[in-house]
C-alpha cells in the first residue's frame, strides 16, 4: 500500500473547507450563529501565515502561526520551514512583515517568532484564557493548509469533534515525535501540509490548542491528526517571550535498550525467538528461580510487565531490561483459559556486588 | 427522530450538570451546543458495552499492509460474554486475546468464529452480567441522521469519538450504512450510534469490488465509513456462536454480459456441480429472480446474494426454452473449477464414411485408468455408464459428465470377447507420450482425388479483409479422413513463412496436419482489429478441407505467441489449443468452459528474459484448470523451438483427442 499516496487521497476527499466567517451558520444552526460569526471574525485577525524555508524535494515552505502579544510575538509548530534566518509573515490584514525566532523548544515542537518591525499594536490571544475539551467537543481549526488562503483571506476552517485526549507515548515507540505530553485528536483531517501551527478552538471561539505537524500512528499505520493542548504550551511560550527560557537538555537517552535483565535472571527461558511477533510463551522454568517461586509454568504465556502488554519475545526482552534492582515486578501471565499476575521484587543479580 | 423526541433529548441532555458548562443560565443553549452534548451522552450511554480488544503474537504484515499492534476494539452483543469486532483487528492471526473493560477488568477471548462476508469476528469471554448493545431497528435508520462512531483504542477509560452522518444505507451490495463519521482502526469494531447512545451498526472496513480481509482499509478517515447493522449481526449471532465461519454465497453463474448496469441476466457459464448447475441452470437460460428479488441488471444479482452466506437456501426464478422455472437453490461457499475426468486413451480417427459402433483405441496411456482396467490398443469400446458409445463425439459427452475420482464403468470389445470394466477416472495427464506413432492416413484412390482442393503451399487471397494467408495441406491430402489445424501467429517483424513451412512439412504429412499462416497488413506488428481476419480465415478453410473441430490450434512465437493467446480466449468456440513458444499472455483468460476444452503448451529458453512472465502464465493457466504442458529449454534465449522441441509439440498435437 502506498501510504503517501493514501493520505494524499485521504486529504483530498475530506477537505471540507468552509471559508472563514462565511458559513458558521452549518454548525450552529439555531441561537448564537451571530456570536459565532463574531468569534471566527475575532480569531482570523489574530492568524498569520508564514512563509519560510522548504519548497525543494516536496517540503512545503509555508505554515501557520498566531500572534501571542501586541508587538507581534507569533506562536507556531518548530519545522523546517523556519530553517531560515528570516520567514515572512502575512498578517490578516494581508500585511507583509519579516519575523525571527526568538526561541524554540523542539520538545514541544513548539517556536516563538518575534516581528522585527517594533511599535505595533496587533490584536493577539491572551494565552491565559484558553478553555479545555472532552472527546465530543465540537471543534473548529484555522489554518492555512496547502496554502489555500492568500494576501488578506482568511484561513481555512474545518470542523469536527474532539476524538480523544491522550498521551502521544502511551506506547513507547508509537509516535515519531519528541512531544511526550497530552495532545488532543481531532476527527477533522488537520494533519496537513502547512496547518502546522494552526489553531483549534471550540464553537465559542475559546482557545484549546495549537495544530501539531503531520504524523503517522505506528500502533494503527494511521496517520493522526493531534493538537497540542494550549495548558501544556502557555508556560513555555510566557518564558521565551519573557526571555527566561532555557531549552531543556536532550533527555539521556538511557531508555532505548538497557538489558539490564534478561529472562534467564529470573529462571525463565522462552521460546525460540523465531518469527517478528513470537508471543512469549514459557519453556523451561528453571528449579530454585524466582520464576518458580511464583508458581510460573511451562506453556504459560506472559501477556504484561508492570501493566505493559508484551506482544512479543522482543518487548519482554525490553521490559526485563528496564527493569532494576528493588523495582516492583508485576507479571500476569495467562494460563490455559485464565489469566493470573503474580507479584515480586527484582532481586540483585547474582554477578552484582 | 421526531420533534417531539429531540426537544426531549435536548432537555435530557442540559440536565447533566458536567456538560453544561457552556450553558448561560440566562440564554437558552444554542443548538449547536445541545447538539454537542447529546454526542457525548450518546456514547456515554453505549460506552459499558464497548471494549478494548489487545493481541499478542501473529504476523507482522499481512500482503502489503503492516498489521497494527495497537488496542481495537469491540462490542458486547451477550451478557454472558460474546463480543462482535471488526475481523481487520485479527488479520495478523494473534496467538492470544484479550479483552478489557474500562474498569480495568481483563479476560482472555477466545476467537469463536469469522463472518467473510460482512467482515466481522465473533469473541468469547467468561464474564456475565455484560451489557449487550441496543441495536436501532433498520427502519429508524435513516440517511441525514447523526452518526456518532465510537472507540476504545486511545484511552481504555474513555471511548474516542468521532461524528458525522449515515450518508447511505444498504450499501456495499446491502450489507452495510455509510457514515461521513471518520472510520478507522481506531474504531473499526466499535459502534456507530445514533444520537440516543444505540448502535446503529458496527464500523467495519468494506470495499464494494473486493472482500480480501484489508479491503475498505485504503479508505480509512476519508468520509466513507461502512458499519454492519448491529440488528443483522444479532440475527446470525446464533450461527456465529456454533463456532461456523460464514462465507459469502456463491451460485455459480457469469453472464454474457458483464456490465452491472445493463442488460438480461443470460446465462453464459454455469460451474460444474454448483447450486445453479443443481437448481437446472444451463447455459443459454435467463435468471429472472433470486431471493424474490426480480433481476433485470447483473448488479441487481450483487444485492441479491449479497446479503446471503453459503449455505443459505434461497428461491430462484429462470426462463429455460420459453419456460419460466422456479425452485430454490442452497448457496456455496466455494465453486468447484471445471475439470473432466480422463480415461486415458487416444481414439483411432475412422474414415468419416466409416459405422459409427463405437472408439478403438488407438494408444493406451501408461498408468491411467484405462491401462489399470486393462484396455488395450485396438479395444473397441462401445459403452460408458451403461450409455451406448457410436463415436468420438458421445464419448466424450459421456466423459465430460464425470469428475476426476468418479467411477464409472466402460464395455470394451476385443475380437469376439466382450467385457464391461469398472475404473476410477483421473484427471487428464499432462504426460506428451513421446512414444505415440504417426496415424496413418491412406491416401485417396486415384478416382476420389479432388482437382478442385490443391495441396502442398498455396497463398489464399481474403478480400473481405483485404488480407491473405498462406497454407501447407499434406501431399496426399484424402479428404475421407479428418485433420488437425495449426494456425501459425507470426511474431511482428517476420511471417517467418518459409522456415515455418520446412520446419512443419513433415509434421502435416505424418500426423495429418493442415498449416495456415495469416499475415498480418503490417508485417510489423498484429493489430487487434486483426482477429475478425484470422477467425475468418480458420472459417475459411474449414469449408475447403475436411478439419476436425477438436484439434484446431494456435501456434506463436514471442509476439505473435501472445497475440495467438488473445486470440485463443477472444474466440473460445474455435480453438481448442495453444502451442506457444517465449510469450507470455497479456490479459487474464476466462473461466474455464465444461463444453470447450482447451490445452496449452508452453516452452521458453532457459536465458530468454521473457521467462519469468512465462512461467507466471503457467500459472495462470493451471490455476484456471487449463490442461498445461510447460517446457524450459536449457541454454536456449529468445529463439524460435528448435526441431526437438517441434517433434514434441507435433506429438502434443497429436494428443489433443484424447479422453
Amino acid at each position: 500500500m502506498n501510504w503517501v499516496f493514501v493520505h494524499l487521497l485521504r486529504k483530498t476527499l475530506c477537505c471540507i473547507i468552509i471559508a472563514g466567517g462565511m458559513s458558521l451558520s452549518c454548525v450552529s444552526t439555531v441561537a448564537n450563529a451571530d456570536d459565532s460569526q463574531a468569534a471566527v471574525r475575532s480569531i482570523q485577525s489574530r492568524m498569520v501565515k508564514i512563509f519560510g524555508a522548504g519548497g525543494l524535494r516536496n517540503l512545503y515552505s509555508y505554515s501557520t502561526g498566531f500572534l501571542a502579544s501586541p508587538d507581534g510575538h507569533i506562536v507556531t509548530v518548530w519545522s523546517h520551514v523556519l530553517d531560515q534566518d528570516r520567514v515572512t509573515v502575512i498578517l490578516a490584514n494581508g500585511r507583509k512583515e519579516t519575523a525571527v525566532v526568538l526561541g524554540a523548544e523542539p520538545q514541544l515542537d513548539l517556536a516563538v517568532l518575534k516581528i522585527e518591525r517594533e511599535g505595533l499594536q496587533l490584536p493577539y490571544f491572551d494565552l491565559e484564557n484558553h478553555a479545555s475539551a472532552a472527546p465530543g467537543t465540537r471543534v473548529l481549526a484555522f489554518s492555512n493548509m496547502f496554502k489555500v488562503a492568500t494576501g488578506d483571506e482568511p484561513l481555512s476552517i474545518l470542523h469536527g469533534v474532539i476524538a480523544a485526549k491522550t498521551k502521544l507515548t502511551a506506547r513507547r515507540g508509537a509516535y515519531e515525535v519528541p512531544y511526550d505530553g497530552p495532545v488532543y485528536i481531532i476527527d477533522a483531517i488537520t494533519n496537513n501540509p502547512g496547518a502546522g501551527g494552526g489553531l483549534v478552538t471550540n464553537t465559542q471561539g475559546e482557545l484549546l490548542a495549537m495544530i501539531g505537524k503531520e504524523l503517522r500512528n505506528n500502533e494503527s499505520n494511521t496517520w493522526i491528526n493531534y493538537a497540542m493542548p494550549m495548558s501544556e504550551l502557555t508556560p513555555v511560550i510566557k518564558q521565551i517571550m519573557t526571555g527566561d527560557y532555557v531549552s531543556q537538555e536532550t533527555k539521556p537517552d538511557g531508555e532505548d535498550n538497557p538489558l539490564r535483565y534478561q529472562p534467564l535472571d529470573f529462571g525463565l527461558l522462552m521460546i525460540a525467538d523465531v518469527v517478528f511477533r513470537t508471543p512469549a510463551f514459557i519453556e523451561v522454568v528453571d528449579a530454585n528461580s524466582l520464576a518458580e517461586e511464583l508458581g510460573l509454568k511451562p506453556g504459560d504465556l506472559i501477556l504484561f510487565v508492570n501493566d505493559n502488554l508484551v506482544q512479543s519475545c522482543r518487548e519482554l526482552r525490553q521490559e526485563f531490561g528496564r527493569l532494576e534492582a528493588g523495582d516492583d515486578l508485576s507479571l500476569t501471565i495467562r494460563r490455559d483459559d485464565k489469566l493470573m499476575t503474580v507479584d515480586a521484587i527484582v532481586p540483585r543479580k547474582v554477578n552484582e556486588n | 427522530m421526531s420533534t417531539l423526541r429531540l426537544l426531549f433529548l435536548l432537555c435530557f441532555v442540559t440536565l447533566l450538570p458536567n456538560f453544561s458548562r457552556h450553558v448561560d443560565a440566562q440564554n437558552s443553549p444554542s443548538l449547536t451546543e445541545l447538539e454537542e452534548q447529546a454526542f457525548k451522552q450518546a456514547v456515554a450511554l453505549a460506552e459499558p458495552s464497548i471494549v478494548r480488544i489487545q493481541t499478542v503474537g501473529g504476523l507482522d504484515r499481512v500482503g502489503r499492509i503492516l498489521t497494527s499492534t495497537g488496542p481495537t476494539t469491540g462490542l458486547v452483543v451477550s451478557a454472558d460474554g460474546y463480543i462482535i469486532s471488526s475481523a481487520f483487528n485479527f488479520i495478523s492471526k494473534p496467538a492470544s486475546v484479550l479483552v478489557e473493560f474500562a474498569d480495568g477488568r481483563r479476560f482472555p477471548a477466545e476467537v469463536i468464529a469469522t463472518d467473510r462476508s460482512r467482515m466481522l469476528t465473533l469473541l468469547k469471554i467468561e464474564a456475565d452480567n455484560l451489557q449487550p448493545a441496543e441495536a436501532v431497528p433498520a427502519d429508524q435508520i435513516k440517511v441525514g441522521q447523526w452518526g456518532v462512531a465510537a472507540g476504545r483504542t486511545y484511552s481504555p477509560e474513555i471511548p474516542n469519538v468521532s461524528v458525522g452522518i449515515v450518508s447511505a444505507i444498504n450499501r456495499v451490495w446491502g450489507k452495510a450504512i455509510q457514515t461521513d463519521a471518520k472510520v478507522s482502526p481506531v474504531n473499526y469494531g466499535g459502534p456507530l450510534l445514533n444520537i440516543e447512545g444505540k448502535v446503529m451498526g458496527v464500523l467495519v472496513p468494506l470495499s464494494a469490488s473486493a472482500n480480501t480481509e484489508t479491503a475498505g482499509v485504503e479508505w480509512y478517515d476519508s468520509g466513507i465509513g461502512f458499519a454492519i447493522p448491529l440488528e443483522d449481526v444479532y440475527q446470525m449471532l446464533e450461527r456465529l456462536k456454533e463456532g461456523e465461519d460464514l462465507h459469502p454465497g456463491l451460485m455459480g453463474v457469469t453472464f454474457r454480459r458483464n456490465d452491472l448496469m445493463e442488460g438480461d441476466l443470460l446465462i453464459d457459464m454455469v460451474r460444474p456441480d454448483s447450486p445453479a448447475y443443481r437448481a437446472g441452470m444451463r447455459r443459454g437460460d435467463v435468471l429472472l429472480s433470486v431471493d424474490d428479488i426480480p433481476l433485470t441488471r447483473v448488479g441487481h444479482l450483487r444485492y441479491a446474494l449479497g446479503t446471503h452466506y453459503a449455505g443459505d437456501v434461497v428461491p430462484v426464478t429462470f426462463l429455460k426454452n420459453q419456460k419460466k422455472i422456479e425452485t430454490t437453490m442452497a448457496l456455496v461457499q466455494t465453486l468447484i473449477p471445471y475439470e473432466s475426468g480422463f480415461l486415458g486413451i487416444l481414439p483411432q480417427r475412422p474414415e468419416l464414411t466409416a459405422p459409427r459402433n463405437g472408439v478403438v483405441v488407438r494408444y493406451v496411456y501408461s498408468e491411467s485408468a484405462a491401462e489399470d482396467a486393462g484396455i488395450k490398443k485396438d479395444d473397441r469400446i462401445v459403452a460408458f455408464q451403461g450409455e451406448p458409445v457410436t463415436d468420438y463425439e458421445s464419448l466424450w459427452t459421456l466423459i465430460s459428465r464425470e469428475r476426476p475420482e468418479n467411477e464409472v464403468s466402460v464395455t470394451f470389445e476385443r475380437g469376439a470377447l466382450k467385457e464391461t470394466v469398472k475404473l476410477t477416472l483421473t484427471g487428464t495427464t499432462e504426460e506428451i507420450p513421446l512414444d505415440l506413432l504417426d496415424e496413418f492416413i491412406p491416401p485417396p484412390a486415384a478416382d476420389e482425388v479432388d482437382e478442385d482442393l490443391p495441396t502442398g503451399f498455396t497463398t489464399i487471397p481474403m478480400e473481405a479483409h483485404n488480407h491473405e494467408y498462406w497454407t501447407y495441406i499434406p501431399a496426399d491430402y484424402n479428404p475421407a479422413y479428418q485433420y488437425g489445424l495449426v494456425v501459425w501467429i507470426h511474431p511482428g517483424g517476420d511471417t517467418m513463412e518459409a522456415s515455418i513451412a520446412q520446419d512443419w512439412q513433415r509434421f502435416c504429412d505424418r500426423r495429418g496436419i493442415i498449416l495456415i499462416g495469416p499475415k498480418a497488413a503490417k508485417i510489423n506488428s498484429w493489430n487487434l482489429n486483426e482477429a475478425e481476419f484470422i477467425k475468418d480465415a480458420v472459417l475459411d478453410i474449414q469449408t475447403r478441407y475436411n478439419i476436425d473441430t477438436q484439434r484446431v490450434a494456435l501456434h506463436g512465437y514471442a509476439s505473435g505467441g501472445s497475440f495467438a493467446l488473445h486470440l485463443a480466449f477472444k474466440y473460445r468456440d474455435l480453438f481448442r489449443a495453444a502451442a506457444i513458444a517465449a510469450a507470455p499472455i497479456t490479459a487474464a483468460p476466462p473461466e474455464n468452459d465444461p463444453e470447450t476444452r482447451f490445452q496449452v503448451y508452453l516452452t521458453c529458453g532457459e536465458e530468454d528474459a521473457v521467462l519469468p512472465k512465462v512461467e507466471a502464465t503457467q500459472k495462470i493457466m493451471e490455476a484456471r484448470k487449463f490442461p498445461s504442458v510447460f517446457k524450459k529449454v536449457e541454454g536456449r534465449g529468445h529463439t524460435y523451438p528448435t526441431s526437438t522441441t517441434l517433434e514434441e509439440i507435433a506429438i502434443w498435437l497429436d494428443t489433443l483427442d484424447r479422453l
